[in-house]
């Protein structure tokens, strides 16, 4: 049994009832005084010269107060991988030339939305239309379009990992595949859209209300653009809906906003439309994947090679990362001795692809799930049985990248095999498809080049006894300021109903990278529990003073009770003793300062989840529709701090995930996104979702708070291999590229049977 | 045997293949140049890794590199 008084428990997040009542405030629901509303003009080229720009006439327009272009700006670029400048290449507002439909060339405040809208219409933008190139195969051949001056051959960077021999293993291997594949965009689909209210005052100080997974990357962002110190920018993060990768870098709203009330010193406010959302903010990196796999005959995998291709899109953003990390994930979660990636990512005249929810992780588990299927049909070994030959293990070392500390893979398939087992002799035309993954707790990396620690939190405890938490995490839906008042709760030694959580706010809180590659359970938690821990070791220094116990005892709190360990019954008051000492400490509150900065970890993470997952389909061969019957999940993420926000992270990967591996999908037309909105972009919604279960294996993890791990990214990347595999097991036709559409399966089921006749003949 | 990048001199301890990887994966002006003056073409090879089995894009330029990477035993 637990020992544990809050960890674990099944709580409802801290700020549900503001949430579930309408009464949260959103950053959609900040009002000033004086305060404007901008819109922002896009480019309708996807590569163009900016001739000329005239905004006299939307100047003159009544109600309006501010037009602003790329001449209003200091004309630099912004980036988030700082410590590489050449990969710092939007400028947000353009000056010279747009690169996608919907760069952004111009901004108005305006006395309400209508009228700045309005004004739009009568900026005059003179453009040169310029050859474009949208597909990363082409973008690469000589006589492309140069995107980026001085990038030749469009290749905005490459990455390589290797361990091992590879040639060599190859050699040796009894059976190889060659196979490739195509990973299709998807769009993040916040409920709440990209936004910002900004506010320049007259004592040169910048205030932003925004929507963001990271305060402190817009603050700092803000300051490179501005040439601001980063002290004299409050950044503030209100409640957030949603993020999944779409919100840790500066974009469009919260840039021209904070230009517009630079120039007007009143404040101005942006929220982009959905259309925006769809078109003018960043996406899912597709890619092209080509993968060789070798394995002897028993199925012992020996070398795997991988070759990616992807579409970055216009700008660099986070594509670099997600290209580094679909190279590593590759490899998940299995042992190969031998292994070699080489990864490009390639400038487009599309939309900038950049982080989103997997993180480059959902692709490289689709192929590489997809070709373990394969492997084990050619071999004639169960799907279960070839993954468990080769699965990671606890304590295993990924050569020169990583090391594993916990790992429940294998009793991961042990469940999903009981699972399966469960589900019997399937009806026709059914079938349940296999997928493992693994996922990182947090990146190691410091492209963004902070001089700080990676989280950091102040723990303060009143006069009443109640405990502010004070961490720069952001809780952009998934329930982190639930989790982290929960670590605190635990480590001191109170309730969870006696902490407050003050998060995102760049102006009270320390510095901290935000809710970004599944990090803030892991890393902002252990900030948040030293800081806990220290405050709790002043109280019991205090209480054993006072109570005068022998040094021999050992001192605890737990539920409101500071206590012998030996002796629980002896002890005092949690909150007379907090009363008692502060006024020993002449008045000051008590105090604690946490932080977390992984170190000796490896290049990557300094933990990682794992998980399997089945999906159950069934298929019409007729006409190719299928449908989502059941989706299990054997997952370990550690200690479980809160089951109810595993059960939710979960249901919304699957729900994300699913969408990602069924329907969701961005076509495009000469790079124009022909589906930018909900009605014509296709989600998974609310009665297309299956029957799911989550079986949660129990591990341990040295490095995370109490045990704790992530649990947050790595739900969504099974799903989509999962599918594909379930589809070939119901009807015998594999799906190559994403998203696996009935259309696809139709068409596939067509060519099979096609093929069926011929032998025949 | 190890062979020696005829553009920056990194040395590949492994063979001419993997000094052909390192150079198709350096992609900068210089070796993509050098490539280029070998009648290849450096996008096409590139290209070629992505749409074909084999890494034929690799053991062609290794071939040449056979011949006239510098060689350390």
């Amino acid at each position: 049994m637990s020992d544990y008084s809050v960890i674990g428990k099944r709580v409802h997040n801290i700020d549900g009832t503001e949430k579930v009542t309408g009464s949260g405030k959103y950053t959609f629901d900040v009002v000033l005084p004086n305060m404007l509303y901008g819109k922002i003009l896009r480019s309708p080229h996807p590569h163009a010269k900016i001739l000329k720009i005239d905004t006299r006439r939307a100047k003159r327009l009544v109600g309006v107060k501010a037009v602003v272009t790329g001449k209003d700006t200091l004309g630099r670029k912004q980036g988030i991988w700082r410590r590489f400048p050449e990969l710092c290449d939007e400028e947000i507002l353009c000056r010279a030339k747009v690169r996608y439909i919907g760069d952004a060339v111009a901004a108005v405040a305006a006395i309400d939305e209508d009228t700045a809208e309005e004004a739009l219409d009568l900026i005059d933008v003179e453009y040169e239309p310029l050859p474009a190139v949208f597909d990363p195969m082409d973008a690469i051949k000589e006589d492309a379009p140069q995107i980026h001056e001085g990038v030749e051959l469009n290749i905005n960077i490459n990455r390589h990992i290797e361990w091992g021999d590879v040639d060599e293993a190859f050699e040796k291997c009894d059976h190889i595949r060659e196979d490739k594949f195509k990973c299709s965009s998807q769009a993040h689909v916040c409920m709440e859209t990209h936004d910002a209210v900004a506010s320049f005052g007259h004592n040169g100080k910048l205030e932003v209300w925004t929507s963001s997974q990271s305060s402190y990357y817009i603050q700092r962002l803000y300051a490179d653009m501005l040439d601001m110190n980063e002290s004299d920018i409050r950044v503030t993060n209100r409640h957030t809906g949603g993020g999944f990768g779409s919100k840790f870098e500066l974009d469009s709203a919260q840039f021209c906003a904070a230009i517009l009330s630079q120039k007007l010193c009143q404040p101005v406010k942006i929220v982009l439309t959905r259309e925006e959302e769809f078109t003018a903010t960043k996406r899912r990196t597709p890619m092209y994947y080509f993968l060789k796999l070798g394995a002897k005959k028993d199925g012992t995998m020996l070398a795997k090679e991988v070759r990616v291709i992807t579409e970055g899109g216009a700008y660099t953003a986070m594509g670099a990362t997600a290209l580094y990390l679909t190279g590593f994930f590759s490899s998940f979660p299995y042992k190969y001795p031998n292994y070699r990636y080489d990864g490009y990512r390639v400038y487009t005249n599309t939309a900038t692809t950049s982080a989103m929810r997997g993180f480059g992780a959902p692709q490289s588990t689709f192929v590489g799930e997809s070709q373990i299927d394969m492997m084990a049909e050619d071999l004639g070994i169960d799907p279960v049985e070839i993954r468990r030959k080769n699965g990671m293990t606890p304590n295993y070392e990924v050569p020169g990248q990583a090391f594993i500390q916990s790992c429940g893979l294998h009793q991961c398939l042990d469940k999903i095999e009981e699972h399966i087992e469960k589900r019997g002799k399937l009806p026709p035309n059914h079938g349940i498809g296999v997928s493992a993954y693994g996922f990182m707790s947090g990146g190691i990396f410091n492209w963004f080049n902070t001089p700080y620690a990676f989280s950091a939190a102040v723990v303060r405890i009143n006069i009443d006894g109640k405990v502010d938490v004070y961490t720069g995490t952001c809780d952009m839906g998934q329930g982190s300021n639930t989790t982290l008042a929960m670590i605190c709760a635990e480590e001191l030694g109170v309730r969870l109903e006696d902490v407050r959580m003050f998060s995102g706010d760049t102006g009270i809180c320390p510095p901290d990278l935000g809710a970004w590659g599944s990090r803030q359970t892991l890393m902002g938690g252990n900030a948040v529990k030293m800081a806990a821990a220290e405050c709790k070791q002043q109280l019991i220094e205090f209480t054993a003073a006072k109570m005068g116990v022998n040094i021999v005892y050992d001192l605890d709190i737990k539920d409101r009770w500071v206590h012998l360990v030996d002796r629980p019954e002896r002890g005092v008051s949690y909150f007379d003793i907090v009363k008692e000492a502060i006024r020993g400490k002449d008045g000051v509150a008590i105090m604690g300062r946490g932080h977390y900065t992984p170190h000796r970890k490896g290049m990557i993470s300094p933990a990682y989840s794992f998980g399997v997952q089945a999906a159950e389909v069934e298929v019409d061969p007729e006409t190719g529709r299928y449908k989502l019957v059941n989706v299990t999940t054997a997952h370990e993420s550690g200690t479980v701090i809160n089951p109810v926000g595993i059960e939710g992270q979960l249901e919304g990967a699957i729900m994300m995930a699913g969408g990602y591996g069924f329907c969701e999908d961005q076509p495009m037309d000469e790079g124009k996104i022909l589906n930018p909105s909900i009605a014509d972009y296709k989600l998974i919604r609310s009665l297309d979702m299956p029957e799911t279960d989550i079986l949660e294996i129990d591990t341990y993890e040295p490095e995370g708070p109490f045990g704790a791990k992530e649990a947050g990214e790595g739900l969504t990347n099974p799903t989509a291999g999962a599918i594909g595999n379930a589809v070939y097991k119901a009807v015998g036709v594999r799906i190559y590229d994403l998203p696996i559409t009935p259309e696809k399966v139709f068409k596939a089921l067509k060519e099979k049977e096609k093929q069926q006749k011929k032998a025949k003949k | 045997m190890s062979y020696q990048c005829p553009v920056c001199n990194k040395v590949s301890n492994k063979s001419a293949l993997d000094l052909a990887r390192h150079m198709i994966g350096r992609g900068d002006k210089v070796h993509r140049d050098w490539i280029n003056s070998k009648g290849f073409k450096y996008s096409e090879l590139l290209a070629l890794q992505f749409s074909s089995f084999g890494g034929e894009g690799f053991k062609s330029l290794a071939e040449v590199l056979e011949k006239e990477a510098k060689v350390k035993d």
